[in-house]
């Protein structure tokens, strides 16, 4: 028999209470219980970035973290960037530099690139490849990224 | 998925007794290789003790004595920390050399050496900074030299029930410059192939080596060519290093590829360090 519990936390800036299966990961919670399919999964083992979502603020990825230590916390996904169907800045400066062929890194790179406008405002490349090194593009886009993340920093 | 159950302490005591009573029972730090190694197969736990949020092991504190940093804290934290880079900056080296960022909030210090992996490349700095493992058991506290806490591939001097509660790096720090040198098949998010580090402390060099023995091991024969015999040369000490390892062939690399790049490493670090 599977373990539940309750929890409760804020998603994109709304409460919910929700029930999570002991053992679930939160990348498959975000995906299949809150429906929030923006969030990617590629590896889940870590190593590809795709799943990064906000933590109380700090990127993590989120196929190594378990639903249940959700309880309490805040939770930022991609979809909680844009406000009244408006674009934020860096999704939009993201295509502004098609900083993607495919897409599928996208939301994982926008979600560590914000974490890192929100702790430093004016980033390097050096420091945009440190906060970017968990997140991979396997279409390599890292030139347009870097610009993108660069640009919307500017604004 | 698997099936276990999980629970978050709110005491030290209460996750000791948990660990000391439950078989399967896992400590639960940052999760990044439990959540793979269950994936994996590698760890099959009947229960998870969240340990992250204990007020005991969130400690991170620099005093007279030297620093303590408890087993909460993350890898970022330790690469971030301002003390940490101006006097012992090869363990902030070898912090941020695990993984990616995100991986680092995540991961901390004390499961990068629970976790024992000959390649950890927080081990190496380590073993050349004199640290400390301070561990919490049903026994009561004891510590612990950091070489002698690894015992093999995975394997640590824990016994049943007890859990590290903190590292300890004593001071005085060191007078001289250290580097922490990682061989990795990518930039980043790669375990190492080969790391290496050395240790100016002034009067004499230590010099640690890691992912070419069952654990990771001191390049004892290059410390007392150098510390003892006065061998000014780097390219001829560093051939000494073959004496102090046995390395295996694994996917990252071959027996071969690592004793040479483990001697590259080895002169490369004292050319960095020592400037012989
Ligand atoms: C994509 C990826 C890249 C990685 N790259 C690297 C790398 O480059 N170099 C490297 O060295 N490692 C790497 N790792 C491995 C891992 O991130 C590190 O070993 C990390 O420091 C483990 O810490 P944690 O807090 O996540 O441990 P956890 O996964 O929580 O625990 C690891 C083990 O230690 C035990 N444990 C944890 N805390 C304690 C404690 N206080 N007392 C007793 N036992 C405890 C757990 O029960 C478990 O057995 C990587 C992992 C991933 C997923
Ligand atoms: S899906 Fe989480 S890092 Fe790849
Ligand atoms: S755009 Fe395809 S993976 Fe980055």
């Amino acid at each position: 028999m599977r373990d539940k519990k309750i929890i409760k936390f804020t998603v994109n800036g709304n409460s919910e209470e929700r029930e999570a299966v002991v053992g679930e990961t939160l990348l498959k919670f975000i995906r299949d219980e809150l429906n929030l399919t923006g969030t990617k999964s590629g590896c889940e083992i870590g190593e590809c970035g795709a799943c990064t979502v906000l933590l109380d603020g700090k990127p993590v990825n989120s196929c190594l973290v378990l639903a249940v230590e959700l309880d309490g916390k805040d939770l930022l996904t991609i979809e909680g960037l844009s406000k009244n169907g408006e674009l934020d800045r860096l999704q939009q400066a993201f295509i502004d530099h098609a900083a993607f062929q495919c897409g599928y890194c996208t939301p994982g790179m926008i979600m560590a690139a914000r974490s890192l406008l929100e702790r430093n405002a004016n980033p390097n490349d050096d420091e945009i490849n440190e906060a970017l090194s968990g997140n991979l593009c396997r279409c390599g886009a890292y030139q347009e990224i870097r610009d993108a993340v660069k640009d919307s920093a500017k604004k | 998925m698997l099936s276990y159950e999980y629970v978050k302490c709110t005491g030290l005591s209460e996750a000791v007794d948990i660990l000391a009573k439950e078989e399967q029972a896992y400590p639960y730090a940052g999760g990044t290789d439990l959540m793979v190694g269950m994936r994996g197969g590698k760890f099959a736990p009947k229960k998870l003790v969240d340990i992250k949020t204990l007020p005991e092991l969130n400690v991170f504190e620099e005093n007279d004595q030297g620093i303590i940093i408890g087993a909460a804290i993350t890898l970022n934290q330790i690469a971030c920390h301002d003390s940490i880079i101006k006097n012992i900056p090869i363990l902030a080296e070898g912090s941020h050399s695990v993984g990616g960022y995100t991986i680092r909030n995540r991961a901390t210090l004390a499961g990068n050496i629970c976790n024992a992996s000959p390649a950890a490349d927080t081990a190496a700095p380590l073993y050349t900074l004199d640290a400390l493992i301070n561990i919490v058991g049903p026994d009561g506290n004891r510590s612990l030299p950091v070489e002698e806490f690894f015992t093999g591939p995975g394997q640590t001097a824990l016994k049943n029930g007890e859990l590290v509660q903190s590292i300890f790096i004593p001071r005085p720090f060191p007078a001289g410059k250290g580097v922490y040198i990682k061989a990795s098949r990518t930039g980043s998010v790669d375990l190492a192939t080969v790391g290496v580090a050395v240790q100016n402390w002034g009067e004499h060099v230590k010099i640690a080596v890691g992912a070419v023995a069952a654990t990771p091991v001191r390049a004892f024969s290059v410390e007392k060519a150098i510390n003892e015999k006065g061998e000014k040369s780097s390219a001829e000490a560093a051939k000494l290093v073959n004496n102090d390892i046995a390395p295996i062939t694994d996917i990252r690399g071959s027996r071969e590829y690592r004793y040479h790049m483990v001697e590259v490493l080895v002169r490369r670090g004292l050319e960095q360090t020592m400037g012989v």
